[in-house]
């Protein structure tokens, strides 16, 4: 009980056993992990991401992981389309504020994008229309783009009648489905939520709150959750209680709009800009009780029910139901000859309510001989939507010795279809056909009057409703059309393959290591397989839906509170205790003057140190665009910002960028660190056309709509090594030599819009710079008594001609120094100068690029930029949490000189936070 | 039909396991308090499946914020 003496009494009544492997009492790890399962269970909702990541101790984590499909079965066209892919990053915080009070954060970045389905229809209407391409060796089918109005042929039982989607040879009767893909552009979801808990000796209560936002859709939500225990913590009861509200405002696809018959939602959507908005919300309410109870040595069991009750909009804007329109009258008579249907896409409707119940039972027993830990799950979850379904997990937890566990996992799930779900509908009226009075007579209107009725008589005159005969040549008149009969549809209907019946399988693993110091890495990877055929009690009946998809997924944890013991438990004297605090304390003083935006620049100087740190940048450029130093007008841009044979179109209204960086370093020696520093961006950005641009042409791509872009993923990974040149009291300086893996994509692309491809995405949206890049630094730190200062050059040299676009970044030479106060023992204040010279691009894409503006050509990047930086730094210098340090900085652009015509900078926050151990 | 069955099942599997139920004193919770043994072994692997599976199936446990679409849903 040594070190933990100095604790007060709450945390050391549940000290219960001095064996060395139990770091945590089993009441605390209930708590946390029952509270875990309870969440697990919430139907439809997890809404207590807080508890769900919750870690053992006081710790951080950071974890990426790629999500990844596979193609889906387009039968007859080839599928080109990549599948969606998505790029996550998470990282997750505990902190114990008092012994009682524990803080938790999450926050999650999502980005994703790739080829998803719109609808599905019979295969025989060819909807993923084949895209020819002509090249030397003749004309081939170089993929697919989706059409949802077309005609199918059908028999008189309406079996489909495929046709060859080339030729338009008939084949005869087809009843296979497909579904109809459609590519979305990148999207960006940043997620955080904020939790705080008191800690009772039986009890514990939980409060988080947190909110979720991207560009179509924002979610608010808040949770309670509570925790009581019984039987001296044998028995656990658990309650939670949770509330999100959620906003849409989907732009709908521009492709799909033309074709889209939204007639049910016209009330919801706005018309802006030359985009169609879709505006609408939800909430969902969420409850769970749970028992967890001990039941011997070795085993415990878990119980939860929840119950999700949702209301508001709960479709999805981008999906639509194929809906088959065939003219009764074509059906009469007793011929055999084929009829044609006339195939429309309606936006799906589905309930304004849903009640979700499920129950889950967890049972976990300790294999002794082996030394791990079974884990079995099932969840049964039952809604009036008519989606039943079941899951059935199981885990084992292998300690394997040295700090390692493997933990093997197979899953397997079943789930009903939806009552409202079907593949595609016939209905038997027309679309849209031709009103006709009592009499039979084709009703006319003007186009500029609708109200105002005309029909002609029997010499084709027109004449009104009182018989007098109309001179046409004044109005626009045309045939007046009555659209279909909503009410022979069903009220509800959808063709989303995630409420379709089906069942799934997937596998996988994780590994886990212990380090010193309480660093521990985890990795993982998991395979799944949907499959019609896998549906419980069988009868999918949807294996055109089938896909599957894998999981790989990295993640660093660092236990804050065993790192601080980590000299303490050597045994070592109390005053070797203090001197270890002291070094702590004199190197954050050495340190706390590095500004944030400052890379590389302080040591550690003891050899078997570590830091771990978190750095968020954001930089921000929108206003004028600038040539050289002055503002460019228009038509100057239009002229000379792009090329001798191309006039600009476009030009660039805003683009932010965030970065995040995870800095590792580590000193083998006292003279010598290592650095690793894997980056996380993504960008957005808006265009507008250009006052005396070039008229539209056919064939070139336009950007139409409000809507901007936006591009993410992992950018490219540094590794450098930083050398000590000299280190005397109040003076030090030493030198980085590292190395630019480029990780980041640099050939994004836009997706297909009115069958015109969109090329390669602008030079300033891709992920990275292509190359492996040359990255030296030279600094030189210096302090007195509260006075800091240093100064920094720095480079950036591309080490090939090109990337696999065709291109290389600039190189880049930066000069900074600063000066900084140290205002109290733990805050202290910078002010920074930045000088930075950046060559533009040489070469260009080798590939499509829509050449819409300045941004997209070469010449117009680099330039020498001026700035000057404003920061604070805090840092812990004694207690639980020393060596902890956050820094922020503002980065204030003072002049700008481009190449070539470029968006002005606006600034850039840097924000870094860093622990020292 | 299987709903009932299941259900029945998971009933039965819940009084097997709480039949077995014993007093565990303090001292012999060793076992109980391995990591292996929490609820959840690992948390920042659940999270992640949870909004995977939240993502493509219809069903409880599944992704926060929403269900439909636009939930980072992809």
């Amino acid at each position: 009980m040594g070190a933990n003496g100095v604790r007060s009494a709450g945390r050391n009544q549940r000290q219960v056993s001095c064996d060395n492997q139990s770091r945590r009492p089993p009441g605390n790890n209930k708590t946390l992990h029952a509270l875990t399962s309870a969440a697990m269970v919430l139907p439809g909702l997890m809404l207590q991401p807080a508890q769900a990541t919750e870690v053992d101790a006081d710790s951080f984590s950071f974890q990426y992981y790629r999500f990844q499909e596979g193609k889906r079965n387009l039968f007859n066209v080839p599928n080109k389309l990549d599948p969606i892919q998505a790029d996550v990053i998470h990282a997750t915080g505990r902190l114990s504020l008092t012994d009682r009070v524990k803080f938790t954060f999450n926050y999650t970045r999502d980005t994703w994008s790739g080829a998803t389905p719109v609808t599905s229809a019979p295969l025989a209407t060819n909807g993923n229309r084949p895209i020819l391409e002509n090249t030397p060796s003749g004309t081939i089918v170089s993929g697919a783009s989706p059409t949802v109005n077309t005609q199918i042929l059908l028999d008189r039982n309406l079996n489909p009648i495929a046709r060859d989607p080339l030729t338009g040879e008939v084949l005869g009767k087809d009843t296979r489905t497909v579904e109809i893909l459609s590519f979305a552009s990148p999207e960006v979801r940043n997620a955080a939520d904020f939790g705080l808990g008191y800690e009772w000796n039986e009890a514990a209560l939980n409060i988080s709150g947190g909110l979720s936002s991207e560009p179509d859709y924002q979610s608010v939500f808040g949770n309670i959750g509570g925790r009581l225990d019984f039987n001296q913590k044998l028995t656990s009861l658990k309650f939670g209680l949770g509330y999100t509200s959620s906003d849409i405002s989907a732009i709908l696809d521009h492709d799909l709009v033309p074709y889209l018959t939204r007639t049910a939602f016209e009330g919801q959507i706005e018309s802006r800009g030359g985009s169609d908005i879709f505006h609408e919300d939800r909430q969902d309410f969420t409850g769970s009780l749970g028992l967890t109870q001990i039941l011997n040595k070795q085993s415990l069991v878990d119980v939860n029910i929840g119950y999700t009750h949702s209301t508001g909009y709960l479709g999805n804007p981008y999906k639509a139901m194929t809906v088959i329109f065939v003219d009764p009258a074509s059906l009469a008579g007793s011929q055999d000859t084929l009829i044609t249907g006339d195939v429309r896409a309606l936006m799906e409707q589905r309930p304004g309510n849903r009640n979700q119940i499920a129950v889950s039972s967890k049972y976990v027993h300790y294999v002794n001989p082996l030394s791990a830990a079974l884990h079995l799950n099932h969840i049964f979850s039952y809604d009036d939507w008519g989606i039943h379904a079941n899951t059935f997990t199981m885990d084992w937890v292998q300690p394997l010795g040295y700090g390692w566990t493997i933990t093997p996992r197979i899953r397997y799930y079943s789930q009903g279809a939806a009552d409202f779900y079907d593949p595609f509908l016939f209905s038997q009226q027309n679309f849209s056909s031709n009103a006709v009075d009592a009499s039979g007579r084709e009703i006319w209107v003007d186009s500029n009057d609708p109200d105002t009725e005309f029909v002609r008589d029997e010499n084709f005159n027109l004449i009104d409703s009182s018989g007098n005969v109309v001179d046409e040549s004044m109005l626009n008149v045309q045939p007046k059309t009555v659209p279909f009969d909503a009410e022979e549809l069903p009220d509800h209907f959808s063709s989303d393959y995630r409420i379709s019946g089906f069942g799934s399988l997937s596998g996988g693993v994780t590994l886990r290591k212990r380090l010193v110091k309480g660093i521990e890495l985890q990795a993982g990877f998991e395979y799944y397989s949907r499959q019609s055929s896998l549906k419980l009690g069988g009868g999918g009946g949807t294996s055109f839906a089938d896909f599957d998809f894998y999981v790989a997924n990295a993640a660093i944890k660092i236990d804050i509170e065993k790192l601080n013991f980590a000299g303490g438990l050597g045994g070592g004297s109390s005053s070797s205790l203090h001197a270890e605090h002291d070094e702590k304390t004199h190197q954050q003083h050495q340190h706390e003057g590095v500004p944030a935006g400052v890379m590389n620049g302080h040591m550690l100087h003891k050899a078997g140190d570590f830091m771990f740190g978190y750095r968020y940048m954001h930089g921000r450029m929108d206003g004028d665009i600038l040539h050289g130093d002055n503002v460019a007008s228009d038509e100057q841009i239009v002229a000379q910002g792009c090329s001798d044979d191309t006039n600009c179109r476009f030009a660039p209204t805003y683009m932010n960028m965030n970065m995040h960086m995870l800095n590792i370093m580590y000193a083998p020696t006292s003279w010598l660190n290592l650095m690793l520093m894997p980056k996380f961006v993504d960008m957005n950005m808006n265009i507008r056309e250009l006052e005396g641009r070039p008229p539209p042409q056919t064939g070139v791509h336009e950007h139409t709509g409000i809507a901007g872009h936006s591009t993410g993923g992992v950018g490219d990974t540094v590794m450098s090594s930083l050398v000590n040149l000299f280190n005397v009291p109040g003076h030090r300086m030493h030198l980085s030599l590292g190395f630019s893996a480029p990780t980041g994509d640099v050939d994004l692309e836009f997706r297909r819009v009115f069958q015109i491809d969109g090329g390669l995405v602008h030079f300033g949206m891709q992920l990275g710079s292509g190359t492996w890049d040359f990255l030296p630094s030279l600094t030189y730190t210096g302090d007195y008594r509260r006075w800091s200062w240093g100064a920094q050059l720095s480079g950036v040299k591309r080490m090939e001609d090109q990337n696999k676009s065709g291109y290389r970044l600039g190189n880049i030479f930066q000069a900074t120094s600063w000066g900084g106060y140290r205002l109290t023992n733990w805050l202290s204040a910078s002010v920074r100068g930045i000088y930075t010279d950046q060559g533009d691009i040489k070469g260009d894409f080798n590939d499509f690029n829509g050449r819409a503006g300045p941004m997209d050509f070469p010449a117009n990047h680099g330039g020498e930029f001026w700035d000057i930086g404003f920061g604070v730094n805090a840092s812990v210098p004694r207690g639980k949490f020393v060596g902890n340090r956050l820094s922020f900085e503002w980065l204030q652009p003072i002049r700008d000189d481009v190449n070539g015509f470029r968006l002005e900078r606006k600034g850039a926050l840097a924000a870094t936070w860093s622990y020292h151990f | 039909m299987n709903t009932p069955r299941i259900i029945l099942v998971s009933l039965l599997f819940l009084g097997i396991g709480l039949s077995g139920c014993t007093t565990v004193v303090p001292w012999e919770r060793g076992i109980l308090a391995k990591s292996e043994m929490a609820l959840d072994p690992n948390p920042l692997q659940s999270y992640m499946r949870s909004h995977n599976f939240g993502a493509r199936e219809a069903s409880a446990s599944a992704n926060a914020h929403g269900g439909g679409g636009g939930c980072g849903c992809f």
